[in-house]
This record gives structure tokens, sequence and C-alpha cells, in this order.
């Protein structure tokens, strides 16, 4: 006889642990399957500074660590494996990964997001030789540079922040005439950083390693080379829904749908944080998502195991 | 002082107690080292934890004759897990921040006696037979970066001709360079085939038989 869990969390970032844990502490068979680390995206997050409760913020990372350690304190079992596939036989659904099939009465997905490539030419060429997603991971290698950032959303402008402590000088690209993120990381960059508005970026450019970025401006259609050795991309986010394969609806940014209970289009699947269509991705969202959820996964359950 | 939180210091003598197989350390330190110091410092913390783990220190100074031995050529600090009498599992750098967990997952992966791999990827990575180098690039605020530490590090558990090399690359300025380190994990296998980010076992171990069978 397989081992039946009452509910299986895919992903383990703020939403997926929160979920973790009021599951747990619910007395609910829950397994949490994660592909790659504790704390999602988040966990790239040097500092997080608007998650209430931490007055001098909390690294992501650590604040990923913490609710798993509290997740695991509620009897939450954690496995790190990829899943690839669901489905559901009968009674149950099954979660299959690369070695394994997990059996479930419910699944919550919480696989949260990635970053967005511009698709643009160089882009690829240059993954690695210049341009990087990740500032917390590469922001050493380009102590005393020059260095653009795409976007100038909150994820462009907080990364920005913590490249601020090594690079020589950030200019920011943005499609948008505005910037868009909060006034206050904003006001936090010293005088000489630069902010490109309403400009389109149309290729990076360099031999061997990134020497630039081409750009357009919107309005008058002007050309423009920025000279730059690294290049940090935060463009938007993707949502992490390759192993649906179609099995749930999404919306038209491939979001997955749900309603204000965090239900799918399939009955007892369930979906929260980044990877459902929220308008907000924050991880104090994500969170309440998490807690929103366990309500009714809960219910759910018990209205299964009456009938 | 100490460096661990009481809680994580529990933590580790616990893992620790469950180990079937004693780890010897060999540890290669100099007083002309910026994170030697530091090193050090966390290897006898944890080394103090549990009667299981054996740390030798040798300062690359004035035992020149043993770091010649171990090939250890000025990159320092430099920690070898050694497995079998076999020392082709190797921290070059400071390894604390993330590369810390990797550090006590080797560890306690030896410790214990059984890679946790995949049957098939013990199966291939046994065929083997060629000398393979590893050299897995990281900053020790990588999140992802321990990922492909512990796989490369796993593999050369399994067959001692991997030798897999964690190497800190902002404390390596000129090797970074000469590999082209801008994003990390970067890793490269025998010189040849180099990849960057977190692989899975599988495709991690495609890339080490690209790189041999080039």
């Amino acid at each position: 006889m397989n081992e039946i869990f009452d509910v299986i969390i895919v992903g383990a970032g703020p939403a997926g642990l929160t979920a973790g844990i009021y599951l747990g502490r619910a007395r609910l068979k829950t397994l949490i399957i994660e592909k790659l680390i504790t704390g999602g995206l988040a966990a790239t997050t040097e500092l997080l500074e608007n998650y209430p409760g931490f007055p001098d913020g909390i690294n992501g990372m650590e604040l990923g660590e913490k609710m798993e350690e509290q997740a695991k304190r509620f009897g939450v079992r954690f496995v790190f494996e990829e899943v690839k596939d669901f489905g559901k036989d009968g009674d149950y659904f099954n979660v299959k990964t690369d070695d394994n099939v997990y059996f479930c009465k419910s699944i919550v997905i919480a696989t949260g997001s990635h970053y967005k490539k511009l698709n643009v030419p160089g882009e690829d060429k240059f993954s690695g030789r210049g341009i990087s997603y990740c500032a917390t991971c590469d922001a050493p290698f380009f102590k005393d540079r020059n260095i653009v950032i795409i976007g100038t959303g909150n994820s462009g402008l907080q990364e920005g922040l913590h490249l601020l402590k090594f690079v020589k000088k950030i200019t920011f690209i943005e499609f948008l005439p505005y910037i868009t993120g909060e006034k206050i990381l904003q006001e936090r960059f010293p005088k000489e950083t630069e902010f490109l508005l309403n400009k389109e970026v149309l290729s990076f450019e360099g031999e061997k390693r990134l020497e630039g970025v081409k750009i357009k401006d919107r309005k008058t259609g002007e050309i423009s080379f920025v000279p730059a050795e690294g290049a940090f991309l935060y463009v938007g986010l993707l949502p992490n829904t390759d192993f649906l394969k179609g099995k749930l609806e999404l919306d038209e940014n491939g979001f997955i749908k749900t309603n204000e209970r965090c239900e799918t289009s399939l009955k007892g699947v369930f979906a929260i944080g980044d990877v459902r269509n929220s308008i907000v991705k924050q991880v104090a969202t994500a969170v309440g998502d998490g807690a929103l959820v366990s309500r009714f996964v809960q219910k759910y359950i018990e209205e299964k195991e009456v009938k | 002082m100490s460096l661990l939180k009481d809680d994580d210091r529990n933590y580790l003598i616990e893992e620790f107690s469950k180990m079937v197989n004693d780890v010897e350390i060999i540890h290669f330190t100099s007083s002309d080292c910026n994170y030697c110091e530091d090193t050090l410092k966390i290897l006898n913390e944890i080394s103090g934890l549990t009667d299981k783990i054996h740390l030798k220190v040798f300062d690359a100074e004035k035992d020149e004759e043993i770091t010649k031995k171990f090939d250890i050529e000025n990159m320092l600090p430099a920690t070898i897990l050694v497995h079998d009498n076999n020392p082709n599992l190797r921290f070059y750098g400071i390894p604390s921040g993330y590369e810390f967990g990797s550090l006590i997952e080797m560890i306690l992966e030896i410790g214990k006696g059984k890679p946790s791999l995949k049957e098939e990827t013990i199966k291939r990575l046994k065929e083997i037979d060629k000398p393979v180098n590893i050299k897995v690039f990281v900053t020790t605020t990588c999140p992802y970066c321990p990922s492909a530490v512990i796989t490369a590090q796993k593999f050369g558990l399994v067959n001692s001709n991997i030798h897999s090399y964690m190497i800190e690359a902002t404390e390596f300025p000129e090797l970074s360079r000469k590999y082209d380190v801008y994003s990390v994990p970067k890793v490269v296998i025998n010189d040849k085939v180099e990849f960057e980010g977190a692989a899975s076992e599988e495709q991690f171990l495609d890339f080490i038989f690209e790189a041999i069978n080039e």
C-alpha cells in the first residue's frame, strides 16, 4: 500500500512553506517537494525590508530557512526533487518526480516564478559573460565596473542597491517613460546613477564579453550605445508552470487562474503565491496565500472524507 | 568566540553522531592569506563537535613537502576531505556563507558511507576510467552554488578518478579571469566543457561524459 499524504505542496518558497506550517499544524499529513532551495526566488534577495516583524530587514534565504524549520516543527516532510507531472487515479492524485511517485488527496502548487528574459540578440551569448539574473550571486565580479540594470521595478531597484556596494556606476534602462519601483528605493541611489527612461533594449554587444547595450528611444527613435561590462535583468516574472502540461487553466500571461480561495480549474488542486494570477508579487502576499489556502484545503479534505 | 549559534551547534552534534565512518580533513593554511585565519576557525570549531572528524593542519610555507605532494599550488586556504585515502574532494577558499552547508553536507556524506545519488547515476559514474577534473566556481552569497558543489563532490565520492574542487571565485581572481567567471555557479570540466547554473545529476553527468569523450 502506498503512503497517502493529505496534501502535497509543490515548491518551498514563502507561499508553500506558509501553507506547510498551517497544514502541518492542522495535523494534516503534509509533504513539500522542492526542486532546488527553500526560500524560493526571495532567497536571492539580500535584504527583505518590507516583510513585517523585522525592523532591520531580513535576508531572504534566512527567512526561508526559518519557515522550513517552523514547518518541520509541525511534522511537515520535505523532499528535494523536481516535479515533472501529476494526475489523478480514482480518489487520489499522484505527483511524479524524476525518481518517485507520491500520492495525495490534494495538491497545492506554489512553484513561484523566475525572471524573464528579454529575448534580444546577444542575450544568450553574454549570459554568464556579463549578463546576470542574480545580483547576490554575481555582484563581486563587477567590482568597480560600470553596469546597467534593465528594469526599474522594485526588483531592479532593490538589487541595484545591493550592487551599489560593489560597482562603479549603475545606469538603469526602463522601457516605460517612468520609474516603476517604489520612491523609497529610488531615493537611495547616488546622484551619478542614471535612469534612461522610455528606452527599448535592442541588443547586447561585445566581442567575448559584454561591452554594452544598444538601446532605442521609444519616442524619438534615436539609437544609442550604453557601455557596460555587466547587465542585470529584472524585466518581470514568468510563472514556473512547465510541469502542468495544460492540465490547469492559465491566464493570458501564463499564470494559473484561481478564484479567491486559490482554487484552480481542477478540483482538489490549489495554487498560491507568484505562480497564480495574483496582482501583487510580494513575500507578504505569498505568505497570505499560504495561510488562506490552508483553510480551503482542510475544508476540501473534510468534505471528501464525509462522503 | 564561537562562530556557530547554539541551535546550529546542537544540530551538527546530532548529525555528526549519526556518522558511521570517521572523516579526515587535511587543511593547508598560511599567515599570508586573507581568509586563512577564518577558515581555520571554522574547521577547528566543527572538528571540535565530534571525535569522528580528524583535522590535520599544515602550514603551506613551512610544510613545503606535503603541500607539494597534495599539489596545492598556492591555492590557500585549501581543505581536503579525505575518503578511502583519496584526496579528490577539495574546497579552495573559505567554506562560509552558503558553502558552509556544502562542507557539512559532504562531511556527512562521507561519514554516512553511502552517497545519496540515484542507482543509475552511480552505475554510470563507476564506468569512468579517465581522470576528470571538475572546478566549481562559487561565491559564498550564492544560494544556487551548493547544489553544484555537492553534486560534483558526491560524484567524486563514487569514483576517485573524479576530482571535484569548490573554488571561491573572489579569492582567486586570476583563476576566475582565466576561466571567464562572471556568473556562478560556473562548472568547468577538464578545461573543456563548461556550464553555468544548477544542473540535475543527469545533466551534470552528461557534461562529464561530453568532456571525457571529446
